[in-house]
């Protein structure tokens, strides 16, 4: 698009250009090469200056001291299975909610509609440090203290998540709908059968919202968690990087693992991850 | 059974789909938010077993009068500029540019990704390695500069430190609204471009004339919600302040929220200061809204 | 039909908002009855396996007994705390520092020993054990909150191989006062242009009122006078300490700083790294992990806490005392066997000196040939006796940020020491005030 490709002029223009992309993407990329290449230094190594891109011997105790942590009780894996746990199904519960709620905003009129969608919609404007100890007691009241339940439930409404699912919905046809219920499904079928079952893309984007956000979680867990077999990736790599014994190069081997799930998540899903910024484009009524 | 009429059985049944999401909100959002409201008037302070006592509006005549809550204010206000405007211009630029590329289009954007899908833990160590007087910072800036031996002193020259935080938040999020660009710039109808080049525009023209009044609405999404982002950011000011740089500078409103609930133990003042906080967003967005408002481009 | 299953959902959902659980009062004891204890301790990989040996060990003896042992971050044990006492959800034993504790003291928020719990016929009884001043921070209206689980002062580890290497004699020409600190660094240090790839001595930053503080009251400063009303006393040794600091930074000599890697961690490494760094006792027990030759080589010595050289109070470094302390929320039951299981496993002061290199503030210890046997051990009872507890009250977290604040702006910004004392000064008086 925009750029022609005919004169020479255009062609100087067009390899400045895609010289100053592969700067920017070098620039972008350098912290992730430099956590893969220091994760199998030395802690001295590390700090040579200048740095050494390619480590001079590569050491894999690292990963092995990363994974069995300073007292070898390996409960690392257990942190990444939690994580996953929590990750997922908030995801999956999510954008139920989500998607139930996008509906009912989208495709009912009902008194106070747009009151409730804007007061979902203030959320964004909470910060969670502010909401955090009322949110704690509630969640000792009702006994989620170490459960995985609440882990997840304080997040399973994803305001995003939400958004984006009534945006999705507004353009659905109200024809399939309409024939839904002459052929004499109930709400709920119409729901499940025909909207929830053809909206993969919103919610698949919603899912991946829902999923990073929890992967990404340190305060909630680190309050809500308090036994090491409930505790979550963010908080294990908190509690691994403040040990006097771990060095620089551990950290990193830490950062390395706990980045693996979502790159493998991100490259098979990439379809999603990058469709996640249509929500924006589509936010006019 | 009485009759329902169509219109209200459907009424009904949209409570209902939106039930659970409500139910949600009113635990773990309005509950706790107005639990925060509440407690602003009262002076109650984390672990006392005594019962609050009422003081009308004394919490926040204090903190309207601290100098450390307009310090945060400072704080908060000059990341949320120093943020924002970049990610708000590069990734529009980025966006232009990633799609006037011909080939690999797909890759490009997936590259630039990928410092969002890193978690914020996992960024900040990272870049507190970085920006170790030894580590990488120094030697490639360095290097860029032809300086030898410069410490940058990232975390803890104050202007510095503002730069550092900045450009670790620019770094993790400019992928991902650059995407939303190039999204919002597939959507610009080829026949509207083609004719433009009919008509015998340059390709500056095209965009100034013709694809920046379309993005409007995307800018204005973008722009909020980066706003709201930045106003309420606070992992990287926490983990680096945890590791020993300077609290001043990075004291951001979240941060002083946080340390005066969990280090002073006086939640009633946190709560004030979350409610100023919230009230400030509150405008920003209202006011960022009307004013775009009246400007859209319609197509 | 719906709307009577949201409904019922609905309040099943909503019902425990509304039960409190109740804490029951028990007349009698009954000893045999099952409890189930929750420690909550900060990480330390040793000391896990030792207290967890402990614990297997009480519970065979005393089979109704459960114990429950979690280990947290240090750094976020103290907000786990705070949250959790706050929703009445706190754990039945826990371990803190001197200057977190006092606010769950003063608030009543732990239980007062009974010392017939732990075999000892009075209050006097348990006091005796420790060295005067050890239990401080725990007592409050006659009564003792906690027991002291570790003692520790800084003192100096220094690297005979880096001195040797800049031409100096270790034995002869280790630093006595501060300004041998800083000339003997100032021999030590090596840089690539103005960034430190050696340091000479470092200090050890978060600690601000422990290493810091002493050195102001040296020079006879004070934090705040006697009455506790007014901030900060003794402007001259402010403003010479401050202008210390700031020769100390980049501003000044570039001697080190807060952003280096801790030099407690680097020193272990013997890599050339810093030739000089505070840090307790028990750092001989990381570093004969971390580096077991160099531990054992002669290369290594420990050196009293320097003096400044117109010191008019001869302080070390002041001392931290990490405190067990019981859950006074708890029902008495759980009370009296939380505190029999801390008393236990407190008793093995000397697997704790040996296996952990944590000391313990006892007679009994100190005057133990174990401990005598341990290197420099001399070095640090004798600055023992020249310190303090670190300063403790409620607010001496937000005061340890404030001088942390205070230090950085002579340090790091260059500011000039009297504005940097004025501003320091309004905000302790802002704290003192709002107590």
């Amino acid at each position: 698009m925009f750029l022609r490709n005919n004169t020479p002029s255009d062609r100087v223009v067009n390899l400045l250009i895609n010289s100053l992309l592969v700067l920017i993407l070098l620039a972008m990329l350098m912290p992730i090469a430099f956590m893969v290449t220091a994760s199998f230094m030395p802690a001295n190594e590390i700090f040579t200056m200048p740095y050494r891109w390619i480590p001079k011997t590569f050491i894999f105790s690292n990963y092995f001291h990363a994974v069995a942590g300073n007292d070898e009780s390996f409960i690392f894996i257990r942190n990444l299975i939690n994580s996953l746990i929590v990750a997922l199904s908030t995801a999956a519960l999510s954008v139920v909610v989500s998607g139930l709620a996008g509906y009912g905003l989208s495709k009912f009129r009902f008194k106070g509609r747009n009151f409730i969608f804007l007061m979902l919609m203030g959320r964004m404007m909470i910060p969670f440090e502010a909401i955090m100890i009322p949110m704690y007691i509630t969640a000792v009241r009702l006994g989620l203290q170490n459960t995985y339940p609440g882990l997840i439930m304080p997040f399973i409404l994803n305001t995003f998540g939400l958004f984006q699912m009534r945006q999705y919905l507004m353009t659905f046809p109200d024809d399939i709908l309409d024939a839904g219920r002459i052929d004499g499904l109930s709400e709920m079928g119409i729901f499940w059968k025909l909207v929830f079952k053809n909206s993969t893309p919103a919610i698949a984007t919603a899912a991946i919202l829902s999923f990073r956000g929890q992967w990404d979680n340190l305060l909630w867990p680190l309050l809500i968690a308090q036994k090491e077999r409930m505790k979550t990736i963010p908080t294990y790599i908190i509690k691994f990087t403040e040990e006097k014994s771990s060095d620089e190069g551990a950290m990193m081997a830490v950062a390395v693992l706990a980045s693996l799930p979502i790159i493998i998540l991100f490259l098979t899903l990439s379809k999603y991850f990058l469709h996640g910024s249509t929500m924006y484009t589509a936010s006019k009524e | 059974m009485k009759y329902i009429g169509i219109e209200k059985k459907k009424a009904r049944w949209g409570y209902m789909f939106v039930a659970p999401a409500v139910l949600l909100f009113f635990m773990f959002s309005l509950y706790p938010m107005l639990n925060a409201f509440y407690n602003t008037f009262f002076n109650i302070k984390l672990l006392s077993l005594r019962a609050p006592k009422f003081v009308g509006l004394k919490n926040y005549i204090f903190v309207l009068n601290s100098p450390s809550f307009w310090n945060s204010m400072k704080a908060t206000a000059l990341f949320t500029l120093g943020a924002f405007i970049p990610l708000t211009i590069f990734s529009l630029i980025f966006g232009l540019i990633v799609t006037s590329r011909m080939r690999n289009q797909k890759a490009i954007q997936l590259l630039m990704y990928t410092p969002a899908v890193l978690s914020s833990v996992v960024a900040a160590l990272i870049w507190m390695i970085i920006f170790d007087p030894r580590g990488i910072g120094n030697s490639i800036v360095n290097n860029i500069l032809q300086t030898h031996g410069i410490d940058h002193r990232w975390l803890t020259d104050p202007v510095m430190l503002r730069v550092s935080t900045v450009t670790i938040y620019v770094w993790k999020y400019i992928g991902y609204f650059t995407i939303i660009f190039v999204t919002g710039i597939a959507k610009v109808p080829e026949s509207t471009l083609e004719a433009a080049t009919i008509a015998g525009a340059s390709t500056m023209q095209t965009i100034r004339l013709i694809v920046l009044p379309l993005l409007k609405p995307t800018t204005l999404m973008v722009s909020i919600v980066t706003m709201l982002n930045c106003l309420k950011s606070f992992s990287t000011q926490y983990l680096f302040t945890q590791r020993g740089a300077p609290l001043e500078p990075l004291n951001v409103v979240t941060l002083n929220i946080y340390n005066t609930a969990m280090r002073d133990l006086n939640i009633s003042r946190a709560c004030v200061m979350s409610f100023l906080l919230f009230l400030v967003m509150m405008i920003l967005t209202l006011s960022r809204m009307s004013s775009s408002e009246r400007n859209v481009t319609e197509y | 039909m719906k709307r009577m299953v949201c409904l019922i959902l609905l309040t099943a959902l909503l019902m425990p908002l509304f039960a409190q659980g109740g804490v029951e009062e028990k007349a009698v004891l009954d000893m045999s009855a099952p409890v189930t204890l929750t420690i909550w301790t900060h990480e330390d990989a040793n000391r896990k396996v030792l207290e967890q040996e402990l614990i297997a060990e009480f519970m065979e003896m005393n089979p109704n007994v459960t114990v429950d042992y979690q280990t947290y971050p240090s750094s976020k044990m103290r907000e786990l705390l705070t949250v959790s006492f706050s929703a009445n959800q706190g754990p039945d034993i826990f371990n803190q520092s001197q200057s977190v504790v006092r606010q769950f003291v003063i608030e009543g928020r732990v239980s007062a020993l009974d010392p017939e719990w732990i075999g000892e016929a009075s209050l006097d009884d348990v006091t005796g054990r420790y060295i005067p001043g050890a239990l401080a921070a725990v007592e409050y209206d006659g009564d003792i909150h906690g027991l002291p689980l570790e003692y520790t002062n800084f003192c100096t580890y220094l690297n005979k191989n880096i001195f040797r290497d800049a031409g100096l004699d270790p034995e002869k020409d280790y630093p006595k006062t501060w300004e041998e600190v800083m000339e003997v660094s100032k021999k030590l240090v090596l840089r690539e242009g103005e960034i430190i790839t050696r340091r000479g001595y470092d200090f050890r930053y978060p600690s601000y009122t422990m290493q810091f503080l002493p050195m102001v009251e040296q020079l006879g400063g004070k934090l705040m006078s006697d009455d506790g009303k007014t901030a900060v006393v003794g402007d001259e040794a402010w403003l010479q300490f401050f202008t210390y600091m700031r020769d100390w930074g980049p501003e000044g000599y570039n001697l080190g700083g807060p952003t280096y890697l801790p030099p407690r961690k680097v020193f272990d490494n013997n890599n050339n790294e810093i030739a000089m760094s505070d840090s307790g006792l028990y750092q001989q027990g990381r570093m004969k992990k971390a580096n077991p030759d160099f531990f054992n080589s002669d290369d290594w010595m420990v050196i009293p806490f320097p003096q400044f050289e117109d010191a008019v109070v001869e302080t070390a470094g002041a001392i931290a005392c990490h405190y067990y302390m019981v859950n006074g929320q708890i029902d008495t039951l759980n009370q009296m066997w939380a505190w029999k299981l801390v008393d236990f496993m407190l008793s093995h002061s000397a697997d704790y000196l040996e296996q952990v290199n944590l000391v313990q503030p006892t007679y009994e210890l100190f005057e133990s040939d174990a401990f005598a046997a341990l290197p420099f051990s001399d070095v640090f009872a004798a600055d023992m006796k020249k310190g303090d507890l670190v300063y403790f009250a409620g607010n001496s977290s937000a005061v340890n940020d404030k001088l942390k604040g205070a230090v950085e702006s002579a340090m790091l910004l260059g500011e000039d020491p009297a504005t940097v004392l004025e501003n320091f000064r309004k905000e302790i008086q802002i704290l003192i005030d709002d107590e």
